[in-house]
């Protein structure tokens, strides 16, 4: 295996984008991503490409083979990967596989997406054998409903007020008013928060995410060609893909199993365990996180499932400021989705670009102070997750 | 006259002893299954002895949330629309089964809350039938004002 850097990353803006196609908007995040790496189109060996569901890839998920024809056909391997939400960290996972294995020199990830208006909406099929549609016909949960539940247990067992899920809305929004990339910039109050409209009870609207159009593409490469292109790469210490357990109790279907322990995400949680151990780093070693934050409650269950910090802890961690780019633990320093909105297959591309800017020292006001070491982490239908540990 | 229709055929059954979900057990390793599986899912099995069962009426609820705001489709439900509960129910047999919480008094729902199934109505459809779907209720205490009407 060699080592596999970050040489260059991009990024569109995120927003609702009228006027231009995803191939646009991918075509934006890979130029900067090209001329970040200091590469041309020409020198890229490979792509690995997020699968969208929801815009281009000729119906058919194939949006690296988009990206190529507009870039220019250059008779290059295109791996065009689906996983839900997890797509991108997928797409980052091929990727980097095909350049530890040695298979590439010097391979592009990308992510793009269009995203239609409101809730995500399932796959159209009314068919009593796909679950989605029984979970929407026969009870009607949505996305955040789903969040909800898993959060008002959460308050129920740790005391979680309705104060700390709005301060965490607070803190995101608060970090994005220095991200030039994200969809909401504007500050946010308290009182703003907890006025919001509420959704799902317990999460009003400025706890969940929107869902937004937008890409983002990095650059990676072998040691040896990051050496002749900078001085300062930014090193993939690992990335790594999981699946669900079968008994973890989350209910992805009508019906789980009664879990025997906690209930938690599995698939995340196997993913960042995994993703630390092929690091050799630990917990302790992390300087900034990006995590899924679909919705604020999971600012405060995933740290904890990963060891982060103790079980109860996240609470005070959020009281304390300390999930801030200054703080102990700082989370999601780029606003996260809450001020991106979730282009969702680009999200775990979007995170490489936002943890090597923060690698780099290049995040202007919402920088963490020397960071080190960057986790990201993604989580997509059908069980998946993935996470991917960056360091300097 | 109003007719009760499912709102999908063969997940559940209004029987003499009270309503039950319609799925599957591992003869093997006793994993329970709903709606009905062909296989044993877990891991941990070697053989997939599958056998039918009927799952209920006793639960316990993890937890819930509020759909304060419209579903989008395919979910249905009556106009004008009125928000109500949806949880996590932990049934007697070791299976976890998302429903809806039939409750107007969503301040009285909590983890460990003791909830029974029943069939009750999901909207009315355009010919004037009754969809109905599985749902849970408090236990030991009817909450629909239906229902109070008819036990005064």
């Amino acid at each position: 295996m060699t080592e596999v850097a970050v040489l260059g990353v991009g990024m569109h803006p995120f927003g609702k984008f009228e006027g231009k196609s995803v191939t646009d908007l991918c075509r934006a995040a890979v130029v900067a991503a090209l001329a970040d790496a200091g590469i041309s189109w020409r020198e890229v060996e490979a792509v690995a490409a997020a699968s969208s569901r929801f815009s281009g890839g000729k119906g058919w998920g194939l949006n690296g083979n988009d990206v190529v024809e507009d870039m220019g056909s250059t008779g290059v391997p295109v791996y065009n990967l689906s996983a839900g939400c997890s797509a991108g960290g997928n797409a980052f996972n091929i990727g980097y596989t095909l350049v530890a294995s040695g298979v590439h020199e010097v391979v592009l990830v990308v992510g793009g997406e269009k995203m239609p208006k409101g809730f995500i909406q399932t796959s159209g099929v009314e068919e009593k054998t796909d679950p989605e549609f029984l979970r929407q016909r026969c009870i009607g949960v949505s996305g955040p409903a789903f969040w909800g539940m898993l959060c008002r247990r959460r308050m129920e067992d740790h005391g979680t007020t309705e104060e700390h899920l709005a301060k965490i809305a607070v803190k995101a929004h608060a970090n994005s008013v220095h991200n030039p990339y994200a969809r909401f910039r504007k500050p946010f109050t308290l009182e703003e928060v907890l006025k919001s409209p509420m959704v799902c009870f317990p999460l009003r609207l400025y706890e969940i995410c929107p869902v937004s159009d937008g890409a983002a593409a990095a650059v990676i490469c072998s040691a040896g060609f990051a050496r002749r292109k900078t001085t300062r790469p930014v090193w993939v210490a690992s990335s790594t893909v999981a699946t669900a357990r079968f008994d973890d109790g989350v209910t992805r279907h009508v019906a789980a199993v009664s879990p025997k322990g906690k209930t938690l995400h599995s698939e995340a949680k196997i993913a960042v365990e995994r993703a630390f151990e092929r690091a050799g780093l630990g917990p302790r070693d992390v300087s900034l996180v990006e995590l899924q934050d679909n919705t604020v409650y999971y600012e405060l269950a995933f740290p904890e499932e990963w060891g982060l910090c103790k079980e109860g802890e996240a609470e005070r961690l959020v009281e304390k400021g300390e999930t801030a780019p200054t703080g102990k633990l700082p989370i999601n320093p780029s606003g996260g989705f809450q001020s991106f909105g979730e282009a969702t297959t680009a999200m775990g591309v979007f995170q490489v670009a936002e943890l090597t800017w923060q690698l780099r020292g290049d995040a202007g006001g919402r920088q963490v102070p020397n960071a080190r070491v960057g986790l990201g982490q993604t989580i997509g239908l059908g069980g998946n997750a993935t996470a991917v540990v960056l360091k300097t | 006259m109003t007719r009760r229709i499912p709102v999908i055929e063969g997940l559940f059954a209004e029987l003499a002893e009270g309503p039950r979900l319609l799925g599957s057990r591992c003869a093997r390793c006793a994993t329970p299954y709903f709606p009905k599986s062909p296989v044993c899912h877990n891991p941990d099995c070697d053989e997939s002895k599958m056998e039918d069962a009927a799952f209920g009426p006793n639960g316990v609820l993890f937890s819930y949330a509020v759909q304060n705001y419209p579903p989008p489709p395919p979910a249905k439900y009556d106009e004008p629309y009125q928000p109500y509960a949806v949880g996590m129910v932990d049934l007697a047999e070791g299976l976890r089964v998302l429903g809806r919480i039939a409750t107007s008094d969503f301040s009285k729902l909590h983890g460990g809350l003791a909830v029974e199934l029943i069939v009750d109505r999901l909207y009315r459809d355009t010919d004037g039938n009754d969809v109905v779907t599985w749902q849970f209720r408090p236990a030991g205490g009817a909450t629909q004002p239906k229902e109070r009407r008819a036990n005064p």
